[in-house]
């Protein structure tokens, strides 16, 4: 109203005076920013902007003004990969950089970047960066001070997991499938007969495994995996992953790997999937392209790197932390194949030919990647590498075809990895190679080679004095497999499937035959982890009848037949490494007469019960047999008037009950006609 | 018949026939609706018995017929006709005293039928797969059954008490009771279709001798190059006989060392 009488009073003005539009002097207008000029204010820039774009650099070097223009260079040249630096400050004290700096990015994305790829970056021997966002410091700042304890998970106790090597005989398990899959047991191998220790029905759906050292059994479902152990087999972990097909486990057992065909998706990478087995917890996963060479992951022998080969990489991820080995993979152009040492962080590789390049393997240290040994090769066709059980000696196998030839020749260069420079020697095979094996713990190495039928097996020692002896060779052998005892000295040559389970058991000390034996289509040989026993055995997977594992001794005795309906798979539960040193170990080597005399003792006492229980129970099943048969004899006694009345007084209880009734006839038969003339009388 | 008169066979060509052992004449003829699996002479020779298999819609039957009554074959009406609904009979014996028959069946099952009612007395379900054969011993106190199931059992013939149980790991396709040890001999192998998968090396098909007090196997013939589809010991206990799947009938006399053989007890 007011504000209407003052229009009014002020619409008399004069002429030539411009009206005045101000609000009167003790206007106070009652419409709020907000309404006014809601959308720009939003837009208006608010003090802490900018900050999440912010990085704050540690461990910087301390500088003088003169050297400052070259470290502000230096850095600007290490943070503007990770995006455009808008603004920089350098604080200072008494003349020189205090050690940290802020740099601040047109954007906060540039400024995680920086953080995620900087933090850490080695300047030099003294200064490696710290970078953090500005934001965190707030944050970790505004930590709660009360610190609550995060909930205690109850303990599980799965008991003692190495409870079967307690075992007062010594006896070693192994897993049975059988029943064509629907049945698993574990048995303790007892020289007369398995001792059942576990029976489940479906505890796995398709086959299982052992985890290195024999801690776990592994059971494969459409869901995943889990293990077992424990005195009992209970259920240890369980990882989740659908359709798994394949496992593998890191030597140390600490983590597993497993694969299925089925989960792969292009953001999340599934197909290949590396597990902490303590915790159960999914530590990093993989795309796989195929699984033909499983394990795709090759695991160092101490577990602290993997390794896995793709089109021209080698990329080597160390553990824990499941990053590459200095956060890049090794380009190798042509690479073919590689395999670490079972003893040392080294890793063996070989390239084909590359126009004027020859073909080469190489032996690479690890963590250093330093080259230790390089070897050329010329006109190879293919290389297998062969690695002796621990890491003494590389075998590559070199196919090669010579210059002006058309055929295959094939030599194995022996890389002596103990000695300075690792010296390699040549042994030039004459024939096509069908098998080769190093001794586990020696220096021998057996190779079976030529063409069916004339399959020859050749024993070589790789001598200390560089040179590489025949010790002896055996033809007209028939098999296709070499199985070295996991101690060395023993092996079975094995001619498996196709060969019908020919046998042979040899004693490498002085290349001689033990024993030669047959177990009728054996498609698999087993060695105990003690190498005390061989069991060889027919699976159903390979042949539908006589299903069974024979038990031998490692001299090729036959000590047991064991008929399972279905069997499928054996596998020996592996031992850990001993935990006697090697002083020890000499030790009781030496007092092995003493122990043995116990040990004799022992076995005469379980052999001699096991007769008599043997004896004492046929005699029990012959005194009920007896006293059955009596009572069926007493009733067949008291039935024979019956009898006599059936058969009209006819005694027929005997062969020979009715003489009387017999007649005897004489009858004569013509048999034959001669004509023996007589001379002219 | 006990007195080798006559000859009672049954056949595949729907029929059972009576035969004159000396002259080779056809006695008596009974048509069937489907093949004859076997038949027999009850203990006093009057009576026979045999069954049909379960074929093309016509049921598994055991029929009797009193050889007395000339009409019953005449007639073709036997005087007792029991059907067998769940499982055919594969192999049976008579009882001792011609009481019952004791039939073996393609499910495992051995039942003793009564002669005169036709009920079933006892059963017995020890067997898991089909019953391939059943054989008595000499005196008829008891059946030895051998089945699919890759054993043979031993039973009482009067109660189908099961008595021993004697294991192999191939089918066994026939087994036999020695008249004069406590022995038995069992023969066996694969089935056809599956022969060619096994062995063929010669005489991989044995014939296995087992104590029949302590169930365990101590001797085994070599010599049939195909399953061995049936095993007799003579009445004399002196030799035995095996026929195969390879055509070969053989006769083997055992050495004086089988008759002293005794296991540790």
């Amino acid at each position: 109203m007011r504000e209407t009488e003052n229009m009014e009073a002020e619409l008399e003005y004069d002429d030539g005076e411009e009206p005045s539009f101000s609000d009167p002097e003790d206007f106070v207008d009652d419409i709020s920013d907000e309404e006014l000029l809601g959308d720009v204010l939003r837009d208006k820039p608010l003090e802490a902007d900018g900050i999440d774009s912010v990085i704050v650099v540690d461990n910087v070097p301390q500088v003088g003004q003169d050297r400052l223009e070259k470290l502000k260079n230096v850095i600007h040249k290490i943070f503007s990969k990770f995006g455009k630096i808008t603004n920089e400050f350098y604080p200072d004290t008494d003349g020189k950089t205090k050690g940290y700096i802020f740099l601040e990015y047109s954007a906060p994305s540039h400024a995680h970047e920086a953080v995620k790829n900087a933090d850490g970056y080695k300047l030099d021997k003294q200064h490696t960066f710290r970078v953090n966002l500005f934001t965190d410091f707030d944050k970790y700042m505004s930590i709660c001070d009360e610190w609550e304890a995060p909930e205690k998970q109850p303990f599980k106790d799965f008991g003692n997991l190495r409870h079967w090597l307690e075992d007062s005989d010594c006896r070693d398990q192994y897993s049975v499938i059988y029943d064509s899959g629907e049945r698993t047991g574990i048995f303790a191998n007892d020289v007369k007969e398995p001792i059942e220790v576990e029976e489940r029905a479906r505890w796995t759906e398709t086959y299982v495994r052992w985890s290195p050292k024999g801690t776990y059994l592994a059971t494969f479902h459409q869901r995943g995996i889990a293990l077992w152990g424990g005195e009992k087999f209970k259920q240890i972990q369980r990882f989740s992953h659908q359709g798994v097909q394949l496992i593998d486990f890191s030597p140390c057992e600490r983590y597993v790997v497993t694969f299925s065909p089925l989960m792969d998706t292009k953001d999340d990478p599934q197909a290949i999937i590396i597990w902490d087995v303590l915790t159960g917890h999914k530590k990093r996963g993989f795309h796989c392209e195929s699984s033909a060479h499983w394990p795709i992951f090759k695991w160092s022998p101490d577990g602290k790197f993997f390794a896995r080969m793709t089109q021209d990489t080698l990329s080597i991820y160390e553990t824990p932390s499941m990053g590459l080995l200095d956060k890049k993979s090794l380009k190798i152009n042509g690479i073919k194949d590689f395999s670490w040492s079972p003893g040392d962080n080294i890793i063996a590789f070989w390239v084909p030919e590359d126009k004027d390049i020859p073909a080469r393997v190489t032996l690479m240290q690890l963590p250093s990647r330093n080259e230790i040994r390089v070897r050329n090769l010329f006109n190879v066709v293919d290389c297998k590498l062969h690695w002796q059980k621990n890491g003494d000696y590389l075998c590559v196998k070199v196919d090669r075809t010579p210059k002006g030839t058309q055929g295959v020749v094939t030599n194995f260069e022996i890389f002596r990895m103990r000695e300075k420079q690792v010296p390699v020697d040549v042994v030039e095979m004459k024939e096509g190679i069908i098998a080769f094996a190093w001794e586990p713990n020696g220096s021998k190495f057996a190779v079976l080679h030529g063409e069916s039928p004339r399959i020859s097996v050749s024993f070589y020692h790789v001598k200390n004095n560089g040179k590489i002896d025949l010790i002896k060779m055996f033809d007209k052998q028939q098999a296709n497999s070499i199985f070295w005892s996991p101690q060395g000295q023993f092996l079975v040559l094995a001619g498996l499937r196709s060969m019908n389970g020919a046998l042979a058991f040899v004693d490498t000390s002085d290349c001689t035959m033990m024993n030669i034996a047959e177990h009728y289509m054996a498609s698999d040989v087993e060695w105990d982890p003690t190498g005390r026993y061989v069991v060889t055995s027919v699976s159903w997977w390979s042949h539908k009848v006589d299903n069974a594992f024979w038990l031998w001794t490692f001299q090729g005795r036959l000590l047991q037949k064991n008929n399972k309906e279905r069997f499928c798979q054996l596998l020996w539960r592996p031992r850990p490494p001993s935990l006697l040193t090697q002083e020890q170990i000499k030790l009781i080597k030496k007092d092995l007469k003493k122990y043995s005399k116990i040990f004799e003792q022992k076995d005469r006492l379980s052999q001699s019960k096991a007769s008599k229980e043997l004896v004492d129970k046929r005699r029990t099943m012959m005194e009920e047999y007896r006293k059955y048969r009596e009572r069926a004899i007493n009733m067949y006694n008291e039935q024979r008037p019956l009898r006599l009345e059936l058969r009209g007084g006819v005694d027929t209880d005997e062969l020979d009950s009715n003489v009387d009734d017999w007649e005897e006839e004489t009858i004569e038969f013509f048999i034959n006609e001669e004509i023996i003339p007589i001379g002219d009388l | 018949m006990w007195d080798t008169k006559n000859v009672l066979t049954g056949s595949a060509d729907n029929s059972c026939r009576l035969w004159d052992c000396e002259t080779g004449k056809q006695l008596a003829l009974v048509e069937t609706n489907s093949a004859v699996r076997t038949c027999g002479f009850d203990f006093s020779g009057n009576i026979i018995m045999f069954s049909t298999d379960k074929q093309m819609g016509y049921q598994c039957i055991l029929n009797y017929f009193d050889l007395r009554d000339p009409q019953q074959i005449e007639d073709n009406q036997p005087y007792l006709s029991l059907p067998c609904n769940e499982s055919k009979i594969t192999s049976a014996v008579w009882g001792p005293l011609g009481e019952f028959v004791i039939a073996g069946h393609e499910n495992g099952e051995i039942n003793q039928y009564s002669a005169k009612s036709g009920e079933i007395l006892k059963v017995a379900k020890e067997h898991t797969k089909q019953i391939n054969d059943i054989q008595s011993s000499v005196d008829l106190t008891m059946v030895i059954s051998a089945s699919k199931d890759c054993t043979a059992k031993l039973f009482d013939s009067t109660n189908l008490e099961h008595i021993k149980t004697f294991k192999t790991e191939r089918p066994v396709n026939s087994a036999a009771i020695s008249p004069i040890m406590d022995h038995v001999v069992m023969g066996g192998g694969q089935e056809a279709m599956e022969v060619t998968t096994t062995s063929t090396r010669i005489g991989k098909f044995e014939a296995r001798f087992f104590h029949a007090a302590y169930e365990e196997e101590f001797g085994r013939v070599k010599g049939h190059f195909g399953p061995i589809n049936c095993v007799a010991f003579h009445p004399d206990g002196k030799s035995y006989s095996s026929g195969g799947e390879d055509g070969y009938v053989r006769i083997h006399y055992f050495d004086p060392q089988y008759f002293d053989f005794e296991l540790e007890a």
